[in-house]
């Protein structure tokens, strides 16, 4: 594995410039069942495509960011700050 | 390297071999003549030899004996490609001698033959033996009776592979360095295509770096006559500024990453866009005796020729598919080799077959070599018709040389996987490349161009397209191009597809060289009912030597096609994997990088002759030499440890304090500036991630320390909920800035009286404050903490003056007893303390409760808290298992890990922590037990290797249970 | 309680103590022969016995000097607050990737609402001025933190500097995509880093204070087979006023 990602604040750097922050999941917004709170804690979707994720700049800015990435190729479609992406990339909505 | 200069002329002292005449292309420096020996026999050439060609000069025919059977091999392609020169050089094994250049005194040996290469004991194994050793006979003929398989598996083992690597690390110890190289375009390959699209990229402005395989570029233009045209384009490339990386070989392709192993280099090339310009493979013909030393491929023999002026042999028979190798023929007869007959297994031969028939040579059309037979080398050729219905005219001709030539196969590895398509196309009796990614081009033999210049000139302009570069011009151009080559494609000659075996008479049939695998091993594969090109691979190994298919894969589908009555584009080929070419694991290890943190102090530690040890990422001191000392030093008098490894993050903004709530479960937000509060961080699903203090420093900052290998995490923890919540938070994380030292035991006032003005008398510095002050004259932070259970302060100073503060209190404690200790008196300390070690004491399933800190959760917050949730389920219910302290009344610290058990020897729980105790004078430790034996005087058995162990649970700090001397 | 724990400056030099701030790779340039003289408080390696052979070195291949003593602040605020800040002291727009020389500092934007200001030695206390006194008249909140012992340097001067990099910098540092003046946050020796382009083959890299025994060590053996070596300080030249701007991260 050897992409190259596209840090919104540094540019293009090797994948292993990055931490992997797994892919974007919702903190539920009020008290959950104790099936939602499982869920949320220790289900994930793992999809074999396109996915939504949290990627760190750790040897550089160290800023968090979203990255849409097809997990079968490693292809990144796009890379945003958190906040550009609204919804999508918050885990509270 | 010394080198003996020759004056014209002048006659040489020793003769390096026969050789022709000097060729046009070729590569020798005829003055200068280069000595090394091969087996212990020493050898001459000139400079500019391979291993391969001197060898060949000096009559040597004979280069490897093959993997299974130990046959021996001489040189089939003279390109890299085959296994069969495969040869140490200076004891490592695995370079291919017909590409490496030699060298003065260099020692070659030869691979895979005991005692020697011209008397192999192994050879048996072919002769009497291949009934022991069909395909995947390591899983059949050996494994009866079972007693003997030790015997079996050592023979093997000594059997199986090429070479011996050298068992001592001194002796196969190379230096291979890597180089980033960014590049705009990589082209692979050098030859007349790769040149030209490497100088029309450049020529619009791309900054290309070009590799190729030999040590100049040139490719097939090199040994075809057409040098004249390489030479110029090279020029034209380096012009342009292309860096040319010759001698270079393109191992794979990583997700846009080429690694390029070049001697001592491993370049690792980041390029946007990709020319593939690898050319064809001549493939070999598959008839029995097909490996015997002097069956060449063409093409190999013009480059001994034509590159190294060395005659390939006398009299030779040639066979072919297509014009490639009447051309051959014609050379071979220019340079005075006789032609005894050419069979051409087309039934038409066309213009080229009348020009050598004037020379007087016979052509045979619609002919193939079905058997070669020979002693140490070829003797005799025999030639029949293709046809099996055609009338038989079969004939032998006595030779020296059988030149074959069964097509070329786009060399696509590479290409494949760059994301490269591939199909079978039956005008060319091969697999022809089809769809590409969009930053990936293919130039000249590879794309099946025979313009070579166009096409490359076409991928080039293409290629700096693609980044932005060009003009009006240089696109019409390429559309003009782009046009003409696809108008050429339509006119392409269709190609004639050898037969999957042209004859198969009393000996061998090999289809691949590597690994022995004969057209009857196939067979039989395909009886067993492997009989799937992956399966057929995985079983007979095919395709999985040094060549990686580029001599087998085609004849090995073919012959599969053949065989279950499919046409090869449903048999397909196997997957293109990385690495392209072998490649020592040594040059991808590359150079070690070992990133050590060191504390601003660890110098002195190293003088004061520290144990040191890893723990994380940082080199810390284990101890000095006498721990039980270092921790009665802290009892009785005072200690000091550099804590500069502890974590430490500056919270800070209107909104710290809440974002603190929001993290921790107790509350934060009402701490006092220049007041301290442990803290446990959890995750949502209430476990415990990592722990540490808090000193708030004013009103909007805190000073969060974390542990020593939770610093990077817990920033990253923090930062990420930080981008989620909208509060007015910075962070910065400080751990390498400051040095930290915790300054603890009894007399410890004393001595800062003695560096400091800061009043620390109880009354002024109570237990939990934090103050900043001059220490020895540099600006600190002291927390009162008592992580070793003593009275303590942890000083925090800039990391530049860590080693003047280090000095400083070792100088002013001296008289008060002080001695450093290292990280293993801190853990019998802290054991004392039963403060727990995230991580060891806990996992990733312990929770506050389970852990024995339900004080820390304040579920009466009124905020949401990370781990809330999760908490207020557990803090109702009764957690299985919990941590507890234990002593022993006598004996040795069980192992950390041991189990504890029940009454029935029933697992239990397990020890995390234990230690001696100096000043208890016994074991005590921490252990995981069920809740109900979660009591002072609870008895429990811990199971220590072949130990048992009777301890008693205790509950409450072993040492200074109150915790009286710590706020005194 | 201020932050004074972090500052270097803030040591005091009295009858019983002379603290002397010291770089964490003082001892290695010690064993390379570096020759040290205490400048600004601080113990620098001013040179390695030679200035002929130090500047034929930084002319023919590379030279590297421990620039540690740089002063490195860290300011957090909004972006509009960084933005005027950069716009009044650096006369420039505030632009990731760009760092602009001015004041005797370095302004290096490193994400929207993170500036990383490198100056030198004697420029740290006016700077540190300069920006408390910018973000104390704004209304918006602000973190200014000095860093100067959390991030070591090593500033790569010569033909050979890329090539160095190269052997332990996955960082695309050729010289259309790292001018003068760009400011490149990523991976040095495989540590978080930031490398910056201060002119025509000359770098300053910042890393982690605690790793930087290991990075001379990474520099030393990327530089030896180039002809590389280490320098002192006074073989580097002073930087030149305003270097052009880049552009582009």
């Amino acid at each position: 594995m050897s992409f190259v990602l596209r840090c919104p604040n540094c540019g293009p750097r090797e994948v292993t410039d990055f931490g992997f922050g797994g892919e974007v999941i919702r903190r539920p917004r009020f008290r959950p069942s104790f099936r939602e709170l499982n869920s949320y804690n220790y289900f994930r979707v793992n999809v074999a495509g396109v996915q939504r994720e949290w990627w760190f700049h750790r040897s550089g800015c160290r800023a968090w960011f979203i990255a849409e990435r097809d997990t079968t190729t490693n292809e990144v479609l796009f890379t945003a700050r958190p906040h550009e992406v609204g919804a999508e990339g918050n885990r509270d909505q | 390297m010394t080198r003996l200069p020759v004056k014209p002329g002048e006659r040489l002292p020793v003769k390096p071999g026969e050789r022709l005449p000097a060729q046009p292309g070729e590569r020798l420096a005829r003055d200068r003549v280069v000595g090394f020996t091969f087996d212990g026999r020493s050898v001459q050439g000139y400079e500019g030899d391979t291993v391969a060609s001197a060898l060949y000069a000096s009559g040597q025919r004979t280069f490897s004996r093959s993997f299974k059977y130990h046959r021996r091999r001489g040189l089939l392609c003279c390109a890299g490609q085959c296994p069969n020169c495969i040869v140490a050089v200076d004891g490592a094994p695995g370079a291919r001698a017909c590409t490496e250049p030699i060298r003065e005194g260099m020692r070659v040996e030869h691979l895979n033959a005991s005692p020697t290469l011209e008397f192999d004991a192994m050879r048996a194994v072919d002769v009497v033996g291949s009934s022991l050793t069909p395909p995947g006979f390591y899983y059949k003929t050996f494994i009866r009776p079972r007693k003997l398989w030790p015997v079996y598996e050592k023979v093997l083992r000594h059997a199986a592979g090429l070479g011996r690597v050298a068992r001592r690390h001194t002796d196969r110890a190379w230096r291979t360095e890597y180089r980033r190289r960014h590049a705009d375009v990589l082209v692979v390959g050098g030859g007349v295509s790769g040149l030209r699209a490497a100088a029309s990229a450049a020529e619009l402005g791309a900054d290309v770096v070009l590799v190729d395989e030999g040590p100049q570029p040139g490719g097939a233009a090199a040994q075809d006559g057409r040098h004249l045209t390489a030479g110029p384009l090279e020029e034209q490339a380096i012009a342009a500024g292309v860096e040319i990386l010759t001698g270079a070989t393109a191992l794979g392709y990583f997700d846009g990453i080429v690694p390029v192993w070049q001697g001592r280099t491993l370049h690792q090339v980041r390029a946007q866009q990709h020319v593939f310009a690898t050319g064809t493979i001549e493939q070999p013909l598959v008839f029995s005796g097909n490996d015997m030393p002097g069956v060449m491929l063409s093409g190999c023999a013009r480059r001994l020729a034509a590159l190294y002026a060395v005659k390939p042999g006398h009299r030779a028979v040639v066979a072919t598919t297509s014009d490639r190798g009447l051309e051959a023929a014609m050379s071979l007869h220019e340079i005075g080799v006789e032609v005894a007959a050419v069979a051409d297994l087309r039934q038409q031969s066309g213009v080229a077959a009348e020009t050598l028939r004037k020379l007087g040579i016979e052509v045979l059309p619609g002919h193939a070599v079905v058997e070669a037979q020979g002693r140490k080398a070829v003797q005799k050729a025999t030639l029949a018709p293709v046809d099996a219905r055609a009338p038989s005219s079969e004939r032998a001709f006595d030779c020296d040389l059988v030149v074959i030539s069964g097509g070329f196969v786009p060399c696509t590895s590479l290409l494949c996987q760059a994301g490269a398509k591939t199909r079978y196309d039956p005008e060319r009796g091969h697999f022809v490349l089809g769809e590409l990614p969009a930053h990936v081009h293919a130039a000249g033999e590879v794309a099946g161009a025979e313009d070579a210049e166009s096409s490359g000139k076409l991928a080039g302009l293409e290629a700096a397209h693609l980044i932005g570069m060009g003009d009006l011009s240089s696109r019409q151009e390429a559309d003009e191009l782009r046009a003409r080559m696809a108008e050429l494609a339509e006119r392409l000659a269709s190609v004639l597809a050898p037969p999957a075996v042209c004859g198969e008479r009393s000996g061998k049939c090999f289809v691949c060289h590597c690994e022995d695998v004969t057209a009857k091993d196939i067979r039989q594969s395909i009886a067993e009912g492997y009989d799937s090109i992956e399966l057929c691979k995985r079983y007979t190994t095919i395709t999985m030597g040094p060549c990686q298919g580029r001599m087998c894969e085609l004849q090995a589908v073919r012959l599969m096609a053949q065989e279950i009555g499919r046409n090869l584009s449903d048999v397909g080929t196997t997957t293109a994997r990385p690495p392209a070419t072998p490649v020592p694991m040594g040059v991808l290890a590359g150079p070690p990088f070992e990133p050590a943190k060191r504390s601003a102090i660890h110098g002195r530690h190293r003088e004061l002759r520290a144990n040191v040890m890893w723990a994380g990422d940082w080199r810390r001191p284990y101890d000095y030499g006498d721990p039980e000392g270092e921790v009665m030093a802290v009892h009785r008098a005072a200690g000091l440890i550099d804590v500069s490894t502890l974590g430490k993050l500056l919270v800070r903004g209107p909104d710290a304090g809440e974002f603190l709530d929001r993290l921790y479960p107790n509350r934060l937000s009402n701490l006092k500036p220049g007041r301290i509060r442990y803290g446990v961080i959890n995750t949502d699903a209430g476990r415990i991630v990592d722990d540490g203090t808090i000193c708030r420093l004013d009103e909007e900052t805190f000073y969060v320390t974390t542990t020593s290998s939770g610093a990077g995490a817990v920033e990253e923890w923090f930062s990420w909920w930080l981008t989620d919540w909208d509060l007015r938070v910075y962070m910065t994380d400080v751990t390498q800035g400051l040095a930290a030292v915790n300054l603890a035991g009894p007399r410890v006032r004393e001595i800062m009286a003695e560096v400091t003005d800061l009043d620390c008398s109880n009354e002024a510095f109570a237990y939990l404050d934090g103050k900043r002050a001059l220490v020895a004259g540099v600006g600190c932070l002291i927390l009162r903490i008592g992580f070793v259970g003593e009275l303590g302060y942890e000083i925090h100073c800039p990391a530049a003056h860590g080693e003047h503060l280090w000095d400083a209190l070792l100088e002013a404690g001296a008289p008060f007893g002080i001695r450093p200790f290292g990280l293993e008196p801190q853990r019998v300390l802290r054991l004392q303390k039963m403060h727990i070690l995230v991580g060891q004491d806990t996992d990733s399933e312990s929770t506050p409760f389970a852990a024995a800190m339900p004080w820390i959760v304040k579920l009466d917050k009124e905020e949401d808290f990370i781990g809330r949730w999760a908490l207020e389920r557990y803090s109702s219910d009764t957690p299985a298992t919990t941590l507890v302290g234990f002593t022993l009344a006598d004996g040795q610290a069980p192992t950390e890990g041991a189990v504890v058990l029940d009454g029935a020897h029933a697992p239990i729980g397990q020890v995390t922590s234990s230690r001696f105790s100096p000043v208890l004078g016994r074991v005590i430790g921490m252990a995981w037990v069920p809740a109900g034996l979660a009591s002072d005087g609870e008895r429990v058995t811990i199971a220590d290797q072949d130990r048992t162990l009777r301890a008693e649970v205790r509950t409450k700090p072993f040492y200074d249970p109150e915790g009286e001397v710590l706020r005194s | 309680m201020s932050l004074g724990f972090l500052d270097v400056e803030a040591a005091v030099k009295s009858e019983r103590f002379s603290p002397v701030a010291r770089s964490p790779m003082e001892r290695l340039a010690r064993a390379a022969g570096g020759q040290f003289e205490i400048r600004d408080g601080w113990a620098v390696a001013v040179s390695y016995g030679s200035a002929e052979r130090e500047a034929e070195t930084v002319t023919r291949a590379a030279g590297w000097a421990d620039t540690s003593h740089l002063g490195k602040l860290e300011l957090q605020a909004e972006p509009e607050l960084l933005e005027a800040i950069v716009a009044s002291n650096a006369s420039a727009p505030f632009e990731l990737g760009c760092a602009h020389r001015a004041a005797g500092a370095w302004w290096c934007p490193l994400a929207p609402s993170r500036l990383l200001v490198v100056c030198d030695p004697g420029r740290l206390a006016p700077v540190r001025g300069l920006l408390e006194q910018a973000v104390g008249a704004s209304d918006v909140p602000g973190s200014l933190v000095d860093v100067t012992t959390v991030l070591a340097a090593l500033t790569i001067v010569g033909p050979a500097a890329r090539e160095m990099f190269a052997r332990f910098c996955a960082i695309d540092l050729r010289a259309g995509a790292t001018p003068p003046g760009a400011v490149r946050p990523g991976s040095v020796a495989r540590q978080p880093g930031v490398v910056l382009c201060e002119g025509e083959d000359r770098f300053t890299m910042l890393f982690g204070w605690a790793v930087a025994e290991y990075v001379w060590r990474q520099v030393d053996e990327a530089g030896r087979h180039l002809g590389a070596g280490p320098v002192g300080v006074d073989a580097l030249r002073p930087l030149a006023a305003p270097v052009e701007v880049s552009s582009g991260a």
